[in-house]
C-alpha cells in the first residue's frame, strides 16, 4: 500500500515537473466578457499555450511578485495610471513600441506598455422610463427636474469628475485645465452636490445594467461594453448618452522579472496587432486603439459575431469620439489618491 | 559545604539525582521542541516575517533619503521665507539627472503623497533635464522655465515631511493629521478628512453586527444545545449549509432581496405596508452592509454559543425552577451567566473577523458602507502607498492585540470553540 502511495506521488511530481518545464504564457486578465472577447478574439490563435488568470486590478500583486523575486505573471492587461505607476516604479519592462506608436488614437502613457483598447465610461437611460423627450447631454444626466429619477454611479470618482464639470458649462477640452485648479475640483464636486440625493452607487460592473432593467435607477454610467451586449445580445431596450463619455485606455505590460521574458515580448507584439485588436471588437463593443484597426473592422462590417454592425456602439467611432473626453491618466496618476479620499468623504456625508 | 554534600541523593552510577534528572527531562524538552519546530518555522516564515515586514513599512522613508541626500541636506538649510535658495535647485537638478529612471519614478510616486502633482512634475523635469548641461547653472529660472510648478513653495515645503528615513506621518495619515514642513502635526484639509470617520464607521458596523449576531444566535443556539437529537440535527444542517455557501453568492442573493425594487420592498409595496414611492434603501448603503455582514458572520457567533451551552445541565434550571423562582429568573440568574464564555468567544470571533471586512462593505457598501479594510485595500492596490496601508493596518492589529488581551483577562481565551 505505502509503496503504491509513494509510485503514486512519484509520478504526480514528475508530472508536474514536466509541465512546469514547457511553460506556458500566464496572461492576466479582469475576467469577464472583457477577457472572453479577449481569448476569442486573439489568444485562441496564438501558438503557444495561453492560461488565462483572471484579477481584480491594481498593482498590488505584481509589486509583491516583482519586489519577492517570484513573477509568475507574463503578461498582464492594465489600466493607463497604473501604467504610467508600475513602469515609474520599475515593475513592467519596456516594451518595443515602434510598430504601433504612429498608429493610435491617443497615447501610449508609458514606455512599458502595447495598446489593447478604449474602453468608456458611458451614460445610458431606460428608454421605457421615458416615453416623452430622451436625455440627450450629460447636462440631462445632471439635471434631476427635468429627468427625474434615480441615477446609479460607481464607489469611485474617475469619469464623474469630468463629467460633472461638463454638466456645468466646461468645455471638454479644458476638462483637465480646469481640474488642475483647486476651484475646478471643488466645482466638480459642487456639481455632484446637486444629484446626490437621486444617486445609487455600484461597485461591479454588471449592477449598472441590472439597477436600470429592475427600474430601481433610470439611468446610469456603466462601462461602454456592458451596454452594448445588453442592447445588442440580451435585447434590451436602453438608449446611449454619449456626450461627455470618458474613454479610458486599456493596456498590456510585462512585469519584470518573468521567465518568460523572450515568449511574453513576442506575445505581446502579437496581441497589439490591428487584426487582433479588431478580434477583440468583435465580441464586445470597445474600441481598439489603433487606426488601422479601426479600418479593419470599419471593412468588415457587420463585424460584431451576432452579425450586426457594429460601429454605432464603438466609442472611438467619428461621430461618438468628437463627445468624448479621453482620460488623462497623468493628471489621475497625480491626484487620484487625494480625489479618491475626497470622494470617499463626499459620498458618506 | 561539607554539609551539602552528605545529604546529597545519588542515582547507582554515583552521579547526582538532580542533574540525571535534568538530563532526562532536557531531552524530552528537544523531543517537544523538535517535534513542534516545523510549526514554529511555518508560522514564522508565512505570517511573523511579512507581518513584520509589512509593518516596517509604516515608518520608513529612508528610500526617498538615499535618492535625494544632497537635496534634503541643502533643503534644511533653507529658512522657509520665499522660494529656496540656488542651491537647493541646483541639488535637485543633478540629482534627478544623475538618477536612474525607475529611482526617480519610485521618488516621484513617493513625493505624490505629500502632495498631488510631485510625480508629473519629476517625470517631466528628467525628461527635459536631459538637454541641460550640469555646468549650465543656475538652474532655477531653468528650471521654473521647464515646469512653473518649480516656483510653487507649497511643493517645496511638502518635502520638509521627508527629511527623516524614519516617519510617522504615515500613522498620523491614518487619522486625519500631517505633518507641516517644520514637522509639526496639523490637520488634513477639512475635505480630505476621511480614515477618523471610517475608523468609527468600522467599529459601530462591527459593533452592532456583533450585537446583532447574539441577538439573532443565541436562541438559535439554545434551541440546538435542548432539542432532541432529531431536531437539533435538521437545525445545525440549517445553520451550517449557508456557511457552506459561496461568500459572493450569498451576497448576490442579499442584492436581490433587498434593493428597492427587490423581494423585500415588493412584499411590503403588496402588502400595503409602504407605498410604492417611498421604497426602503436597504442596499448600496451602511444598512446592507450591518445586513449582509449579520447573516455572514452569524455561524461564528453560534458555534462556540452551541458548544458552551450543550455543557450545561439541564439539572441547573429544573432545580432553580423547582426552588420557585419564575422562567425567567432562573434563565437569568443561572442558564445566562453558564453561557457567558459562549457569548464572550462568540463575540470576539465575530467582532474581530467583521472589524477587517473587505468584500461585504466593497460589494454593498455604496454610499456610507466602506470600512477602513477597504481603504486598506485601495491603497495596496491603486496608489501604491503600502505606507499607509502599513499604518492603517498596523492600527487595526493593534487594536485587536489590545482586545485580545482584555479579553484574556477577562475571560480567558481557553474559552473559545467552535464546536
Amino acid at each position: 500500500m505505502i509503496k503504491k502511495i509513494k509510485i503514486a506521488f512519484f509520478s504526480l511530481m514528475s508530472l508536474a515537473l514536466v509541465t512546469s518545464a514547457y511553460a506556458d504564457l500566464t496572461f492576466v486578465s479582469w475576467g469577464g466578457a472583457y477577457t472572453a472577447a479577449q481569448q476569442k478574439g486573439y489568444i485562441n490563435d496564438w501558438n503557444g499555450k495561453v492560461n488565462v488568470e483572471n484579477y481584480n486590478g491594481g498593482l498590488g500583486e505584481i509589486k509583491a511578485q516583482v519586489e519577492a523575486g517570484n513573477v509568475t505573471w507574463d503578461v498582464v492587461d492594465i489600466l493607463p495610471d497604473q501604467a504610467v505607476t508600475g513602469c515609474d516604479e520599475g515593475l513592467f519592462l519596456k516594451l518595443d513600441q515602434s510598430e504601433f506608436i504612429d498608429d493610435m488614437i491617443a497615447g501610449p502613457v508609458s514606455e512599458c506598455v502595447v495598446p489593447q483598447i478604449f474602453w468608456a465610461y458611458t451614460a445610458f437611460f431606460d428608454n421605457k422610463a421615458f416615453p416623452g423627450k430622451k436625455p440627450k447631454t450629460i447636462k440631462d444626466f445632471f439635471n434631476v427636474k427635468k429627468f427625474p429619477g434615480k441615477r446609479a454611479i460607481h464607489t469611485w470618482a474617475n469619469a464623474t469628475m469630468e463629467m460633472a464639470l461638463v454638466a456645468d458649462g466646461v468645455k471638454k477640452k479644458d476638462v483637465y485645465k480646469v481640474l488642475g485648479t483647486p476651484e475646478g475640483v471643488d466645482r466638480a464636486f459642487a456639481k455632484l452636490d446637486t444629484i446626490k440625493d437621486h444617486v445609487i452607487f455600484w461597485s461591479a460592473g454588471s449592477k449598472p445594467l441590472e439597477m436600470v432593467s429592475s427600474g430601481e435607477a433610470v439611468m446610469a454610467l456603466a462601462y461602454n461594453g456592458r451596454i452594448g451586449a445588453a442592447i445588442m445580445t440580451d435585447g434590451k431596450d436602453f438608449g446611449y448618452i454619449w456626450d461627455a463619455t470618458v474613454l479610458e485606455q486599456e493596456y498590456l505590460a510585462i512585469p519584470r522579472g518573468t521567465k518568460n521574458e523572450a515568449e511574453a515580448r513576442k506575445f505581446v507584439a502579437y496581441a497589439a496587432k490591428a487584426e487582433s485588436l479588431a478580434g477583440v471588437t468583435k465580441h464586445i463593443t470597445y474600441a481598439p486603439m489603433r487606426k488601422s484597426a479601426l479600418k479593419v473592422v470599419q471593412k468588415g462590417e457587420p463585424w460584431y459575431h451576432t452579425g450586426v454592425d457594429v460601429m454605432p456602439h464603438v466609442p472611438t467611432n467619428k461621430k461618438i469620439i468628437k463627445k468624448a473626453i479621453i482620460a488623462d491618466p497623468v493628471w489621475w496618476a497625480d491626484n487620484g489618491a487625494e480625489i479618491s479620499e475626497r470622494f470617499g468623504a463626499w459620498k458618506g456625508n | 559545604m561539607s554539609g551539602t554534600t552528605k545529604t546529597e541523593i545519588l542515582t547507582t552510577d554515583g552521579v547526582p539525582l538532580k542533574d540525571s534528572l535534568k538530563k532526562a527531562e532536557r531531552k524530552n524538552k528537544i523531543r517537544a521542541t523538535l517535534l513542534v519546530l516545523p510549526l514554529l518555522l511555518f508560522i514564522f516564515f508565512t505570517f511573523i516575517v511579512p507581518i513584520g515586514s509589512m509593518l516596517t513599512r509604516s515608518t520608513d522613508d529612508s528610500y526617498i533619503n538615499k535618492v535625494f541626500p544632497n537635496t534634503f541636506k541643502v533643503y534644511q538649510k533653507w529658512d522657509r521665507q520665499g522660494l529656496p535658495p540656488e542651491e537647493v535647485y541646483a541639488a535637485m537638478f543633478l540629482e534627478v539627472k544623475n538618477a536612474s529612471g525607475f529611482e526617480i519614478g519610485k521618488a516621484s510616486t513617493r513625493m505624490n503623497y505629500a502632495k498631488s502633482g510631485w510625480k508629473s512634475m519629476i517625470k517631466k523635469s528628467k525628461r527635459k533635464f536631459k538637454k541641460i548641461d550640469v555646468n549650465d547653472g543656475p538652474f532655477k529660472d531653468k528650471m521654473i522655465e521647464i515646469d512653473k510648478k518649480w516656483a510653487d513653495k507649497e511643493f517645496w515645503l511638502a518635502l520638509g515631511v521627508m527629511v527623516d528615513p524614519t516617519t510617522y506621518e504615515y500613522y498620523f495619515n491614518a487619522i486625519d493629521k500631517k505633518y507641516d514642513s517644520e514637522k509639526n502635526v496639523i490637520d488634513q484639509p477639512e475635505n480630505r478628512q476621511i480614515y477618523v470617520k471610517t475608523w468609527i464607521k468600522t467599529f459601530k458596523v462591527s459593533i452592532l453586527v456583533t450585537f446583532f449576531c447574539l441577538m439573532l444566535g443565541y436562541p438559535i443556539a439554545y434551541l440546538l444545545a435542548t432539542l432532541p437529537l432529531k431536531y437539533s440535527n435538521l437545525l445545525m444542517i440549517c445553520v451550517l449549509l449557508p456557511f457552506w455557501t459561496s461568500l459572493l453568492v450569498r451576497i448576490v442573493v442579499w442584492m436581490v432581496i433587498l434593493q428597492q425594487k427587490g423581494v423585500f420592498n415588493n412584499l411590503m409595496v403588496i402588502s400595503g405596508l409602504i407605498a410604492d414611492e417611498n421604497r426602503w434603501q436597504l442596499m448600496y448603503n451602511q444598512t446592507g452592509t450591518i445586513i449582509v455582514m449579520t447573516q455572514i458572520l452569524l455561524p461564528f457567533m453560534v458555534l462556540p454559543l452551541y458548544s458552551v451551552m450543550k455543557t450545561i445541565s439541564p439539572n441547573y434550571m429544573r432545580a432553580a425552577l423547582n426552588l420557585g423562582a419564575s422562567p425567567l429568573h432562573a434563565f437569568w440568574k443561572i442558564y445566562m451567566p453558564n453561557s457567558v464564555p459562549g457569548i464572550s468567544a462568540g463575540g470576539m470571533l465575530v467582532f474581530v473577523i467583521a472589524i477587517g471586512y473587505f468584500i461585504t462593505p466593497e460589494l454593498v457598501g455604496g454610499k456610507d458602507g466602506q470600512m477602513i479594510g477597504n481603504w486598506i485595500g485601495y491603497h495596496l492596490k491603486t496608489t501604491l502607498n503600502w505606507g499607509l496601508s502599513a499604518a492603517l493596518g498596523g492600527i487595526l492589529l493593534a487594536i485587536m492585540t489590545v482586545l485580545y488581551w482584555v479579553y484574556n483577562k477577562l475571560v480567558g481565551i481557553e474559552n473559545i470553540k467552535l464546536g
